[in-house]
């Protein structure tokens, strides 16, 4: 069974995801916050990350950068979920910005479960 | 017409003459028989015009000529020849007389030369006085280019800067001591103008047109460069003139304008997308019976604080477009105050939190919103319960101090630390910390506050020590109007 390691701060969104991904046959381990997030990699070894990226610092892009420059752990497919407009905002929370770090893919909230499901499986 | 008159003749026939005749076109004669009494006179009453014989005894024309020159007035010689002397004309032509007149002279003769004389003086005054005006007009213009907020800089065809005021200098960090008249390559250490401005100096449709450009000179300053051709009178191009405008505090608004927009964005969507999440997940059936309805009731919640959020970014706008008081009226702090506690009481025994109150007897009114008003103290009084944890304990009191009313909303909880205090009251600034993760809010409420209380013309502070509690003083500016 593929594990997957979902990070959010927000408490609901990875409680409902998680019965949803477990529904399809996931092993979800969880981390509320960039920090734990990090620490949950290196313990669990996850095959997938879903990691969102407006969370107090360490923030979804500072973990993503932090895991892609670690040669141990950049293999680990991310899919990163954002919350904002990508046109709107210059502080860096755009989809492009996405692109720039790297993530293997970036869904934006809010997400339709199928279509995070999908984006899992093209990847794992 | 006041123009002073001076004929020095040794022949009385000529002085009484010319006083006659010339007293009748207006003008003020006076006479002297000699060189040494018509430069005393001279000296004494500096006449405009002189008349001079060139032939009299004693001391000759062309030495009095002489004189008069050392003396260095502002005075007109005309000189009377003798019989058809043209040498003695020309020699004190040489000498800086203006004029001659032969005799014998007639009348009209004599009224010519002295108008042609007149004629002269006036002309000689305009252009002084235009020359002035030309001086003026140019210092004006200088003083003006100097005080200039916005820099303005000059340059010829050959790129050299001509003349630049103390902002250009200020913007571009060109140094104090530089001379005009060095090239801009030298002076001024940003490419990308210098680059510009070379290439209008060089483009060959150039004169065409004036063009403007936005420039990054470093981190913290953005100028709009405007450069515009200089002509001659023949409308041939003289050089180019710069102007720079400061422009980084537009830009900074246009910033923070966009990124609120962004957060509202991210605020709204967050909660949304948890709840779609959720509703997803209950209606894939992948959440087991008796987990469905508490995952309603979050819904539910997530929803209300959906729906507050609104409220307050509503309120937020207000206050920004300065409508926040929209129905002033002369309010009791005691009413509002108690008011508010009654509201809040039941959640604060749900926690078994003391609340305790003091309102100085004799209070004076405020000029308020009641609505406003009422917002801020069930914001403040809120917050305190909701960040105080059981059996603790809030104080409120409200005292007249100098012109206004203090009201001081004290608790016991969990305290802000100290680097957050500064951003407190920042839009949808909120305190993370281990404590604070299960306690609901939109991180606008303190915004709201502080604008409101602003809006009234008063002040908000707050002192804080975590694990001891937190402290909220306001000042209220105490209403002009006499308490009923």
């Amino acid at each position: 069974m593929k594990k997957i390691l979902l990070v959010d701060d927000d408490v609901d969104f990875v409680e409902a995801t998680k019965l949803i991904l477990e529904s399809k046959s996931y092993n979800v381990v969880t981390a509320y916050s960039g920090k734990e997030g990090i620490e949950k990699v290196k313990s669990e070894n996850p095959d997938l990350i879903v990691l969102d990226v407006m969370m107090p610092k360490p923030d979804g892009y500072e973990v993503c950068a932090k895991l892609k420059a670690d040669p141990e752990l950049c293999n680990i497919p991310i899919i990163l979920l954002t919350a904002v407009v990508s046109k709107i905002s210059s502080t860096g929370y755009t989809k492009e910005m996405g692109m720039r770090i790297e993530a293997d893919d970036y869904i934006d909230k809010p997400v339709e479960p199928s279509e995070l499901v999908k984006s899992i499986e093209r990847l794992i | 017409m006041g123009i002073k008159l001076l004929v020095i003749d040794d022949e009385q026939i000529i002085r009484d003459g010319c006083t006659r005749i010339l007293s009748k076109e207006g003008y003020d004669v006076t006479t002297a028989e000699g060189g040494e009494q018509g430069l005393e006179i001279i000296h004494k009453q500096r006449p405009d015009i002189v008349l001079l014989d060139m032939k009299m005894p004693g001391i000759s024309g062309l030495e009095v000529l002489g004189r008069i020159n050392q003396l260095k007035i502002d005075v007109t010689v005309i000189v009377i020849t003798g019989y058809a002397t043209v040498e003695t004309a020309v020699d004190a032509m040489k000498e800086g007389a203006y004029d001659f007149i032969s005799k014998p002279f007639n009348p009209d003769q004599l009224r010519l030369v002295v108008k042609r004389a007149v004629e002269k003086r006036r002309l000689e005054q305009e252009a002084k006085m235009l020359l002035k005006d030309i001086t003026n007009e140019k210092s004006r213009m200088r003083t003006i280019i100097y005080c200039m907020a916005d820099g303005v800089l000059v340059t010829n065809m050959k790129g050299e800067l001509v003349l630049y005021n103390p902002a250009a200098s200020r913007m571009l960090a060109i140094a104090d001591n530089s001379a005009p008249g060095k090239p801009i390559r030298e002076l001024i250490r940003h490419k990308e103008i210098v680059e510009m401005i070379e290439k209008q100096i060089s483009s060959i449709n150039s004169s065409l047109s004036s063009i403007y450009k936005e420039v990054s000179v470093n981190k913290n300053t953005v100028l709009r460069v405007h450069i515009a051709p200089v002509r001659g009178e023949l409308g041939e191009l003289l050089g180019f003139v710069s102007v720079l405008q400061d422009i980084s505090q537009l830009r900074a608004m246009d910033q923070m304008k966009s990124d609120f927009v962004a957060m509202v964005c991210h605020q709204l969507r967050s909660p949304l997308s948890t709840v779609i999440q959720q509703i997803g997940a209950i209606l894939t059936g992948v959440v087991e019976k008796e987990k469905e309805k508490e995952m309603l009731i979050k819904v539910k919640e997530r929803i209300r604080d959906l729906i507050s959020l609104i409220n307050n970014l509503l309120d937020i706008s207000k206050i920004e477009a300065g409508l926040a008081i929209q129905h002033k009226e002369l309010l009791r702090l005691d009413e509002i105050l108690k008011e508010t506690i009654e509201f809040l009481k039941p959640q604060a025994e749900e926690k078994k939190i003391e609340m305790e109150v003091f309102i100085e007897s004799n209070l004076p009114s405020i000029d308020g919103d009641r609505e406003c008003i009422k917002e801020v103290f069930l914001n403040l009084i809120g917050n305190a319960i909701n960040y105080t944890p059981q059996d603790g304990k809030i104080k409120v009191d409200a005292i007249k101090e100098g012109e206004c009313l203090k009201v001081n909303v004290a608790d016991t909880g969990i305290g802000i630390p100290k680097e957050d205090i500064p951003r407190i009251f920042d839009k949808f600034y909120r305190v993370r910390t281990d404590k604070t993760q299960k306690i609901r809010g939109s991180g606008l409420g303190l915004s709201i506050v502080k604008g409101i209380i602003e809006a009234h013309l008063g002040s908000i502070h707050v002192e804080s020590k975590p694990d001891k509690g937190t402290t909220f003083t306001l000042f209220l500016p105490a209403s002009i109007n006499p308490n009923i």
